[in-house]
């Protein structure tokens, strides 16, 4: 296998795989944000798009996993009919890259590789990106967009931090394990 | 399917739909931007009411965008609600007026402040969503594409976005059909009968087959591309892009002229700032 620098991985590889992959991601978070989400909040949802952008960020990178998270919020608004809300959307951006970047620190689920290590960076990234994109980034940028009170916007950032941090710790592991696991079939062939 | 039907995949009849993609997004963009801008009545309501008339003139489907007229409705004002629990005092620092009308306990108090501040809140909410219900209800994804690359985004960005269109349809059939055969095999997915962290559970056995079909697509759809050569060039042209027409001729100085005020309004507000910070009526009578 041949190690890729650690630049190379952030940006990602732009061709045309990833913008399907991207395109794909932004379409499946989009009718799972739709679909799959059950209201706890104004606003906030138990939603299971946010395990999008760990898949997109575990097959192309966290740049990818950005846009991916980010444009399906704006089309997901679209679709769904709840109006729009771009503060939400460069949160959900933040987010996406944070958690997307599996392959930064090795785990690798197109090759299978998805350890107790793994799992570990992955829990306290995931909790950290949300605190820090739905505690801090997103209220701010309400504040910046509709004006309105500081107070309630950090007050919905948080339940959503949590429900967030909730799907994706209860739901993510879950799923990146078996998409590893399925993944790692005949990993273990050595080319002779 | 619920609500998926706002966007519309073919051209429409109706004036602004007939616009250009350019025209559309480059409107959009600027008139987001005024909505954004202030708290200003004279200038919030003009564009709402624009936005209601544009917005008929398109002669959508009254049957499938009713339902979500009425929760954006429902949704702001409940909104507005929890930001006066939150603070019965919120809006000051845009108002400066402290008049009590009612007041309930020491601490729910409403004043004059902020029963002024948070109805134009709700009005300004409720113009950013119709002017972006009726962009949406204009556009189609192809022109949303040919208008993102004409603003200056690279094309590949407006071919995610053009892909993303086409593909939310295939998925959520994918969704609704493998929902049903996990159904017949005795899941539960009533919201009544099941706890939120239980249904998270079973969410997650459906979203493991999703997960693998939709990214199984994705070699299919990008070795199409490839042969046909896409990402060979750096420019590309749009089949639904064509030249500017009179009615476009008009808008672009109508956006023009908005954005020159948007550019004067905020400028103006940065070197005198404006005190108070809203226009109010009873300033003025």
């Amino acid at each position: 296998m041949k190690k890729e620098s650690f630049g190379k991985i952030l940006l990602g590889k732009w061709d045309t795989k990833t913008i399907v992959g991207v395109a794909i991601g932004i379409a499946l978070f989009a009718v799972l944000m739709v679909y799959g989400s059950i209201t706890v909040f104004t606003n906030t949802n138990l939603s299971l798009a946010m395990l999008v952008p760990i898949i997109v960020g575990g097959l192309f990178g966290p740049l990818p996993a950005a846009l991916a998270c980010g444009l399906g919020n704006v089309l997901a608004d679209l679709i769904g009919g709840w109006g729009f809300w771009f503060d939400w959307s460069i949160g959900n951006a933040l987010l996406g890259f944070i958690v997307g970047s599996l392959k930064l620190y090795g785990a690798n689920i197109d090759e299978g590789v998805f350890d107790v290590k793994h799992m570990v960076i992955y829990a306290i990234l995931a909790v950290l990106g949300n605190v820090l994109a739905f505690g801090f980034v997103t209220p701010i940028f309400t504040k910046l967009i509709f004006g309105g009170e500081l107070e309630i916007s950090i007050a919905q950032g948080w339940v959503a931090a949590v429900s967030n941090s909730t799907v994706l710790l209860v739901a993510g592991i879950p799923i990146l394990k078996a998409l590893a696991a399925r993944n790692a079939r005949g990993t273990n062939l050595t080319k002779e | 399917m619920k609500n998926l039907n706002i966007i519309n995949l073919t051209k429409g009849e109706t004036f602004l739909h007939q616009l250009t993609g350019t025209t559309k997004v480059r409107l959009f963009a600027v008139l987001m931007v005024y909505v954004m801008m202030s708290f200003d009545l004279p200038i919030i309501l003009p564009l709402f009411v624009f936005s209601i008339i544009s917005i008929i003139s398109l002669k959508p489907h009254w049957k499938t965008i009713q339902p979500l007229i009425f929760f954006v409705v429902f949704l702001n004002v409940l909104n507005i609600v929890l930001y006066w629990l939150a603070n019965p005092l919120c809006g000051l620092e845009y108002t400066g007026d402290q008049t009590i009308l009612f007041a309930y306990t020491d601490y729910l108090i409403v004043t004059r402040g902020t029963l002024w501040f948070l109805s134009i809140r709700l009005l300004k909410m409720l113009t950013a969503f119709s002017t972006s219900l009726a962009f949406i209800m204009s556009i189609t994804p192809s022109e949303l594409a040919a208008g993102l690359t004409n603003i200056g985004f690279p094309y590949k960005l407006g071919s995610i976005v053009e892909i993303a269109f086409r593909y939310i349809p295939d998925i959520s059939r994918d969704y609704e059909n493998i929902a049903v055969s996990m159904q017949c095999r005795g899941l539960e997915l009533d919201a009544k009968k099941t706890k939120p962290i239980e249904r998270l559970k079973q969410m997650v056995i459906i979203l493991i087959p999703l997960i693998v079909t939709s990214f199984d697509r994705v070699g299919n759809i990008s070795n199409a591309m490839d042969l046909r050569g896409f990402g060979k060039g750096k420019k590309r042209s749009y089949y639904s892009e064509y030249p500017e027409r009179r009615n476009d001729k008009i808008f672009k100085l109508i956006y023009c002229l908005i954005a020159l005020f948007c550019a004067y309004y905020i400028i103006s507000g940065f070197i005198t700032p404006r005190v108070p910070k809203m226009w109010i009526y009873w300033r003025c009578l």
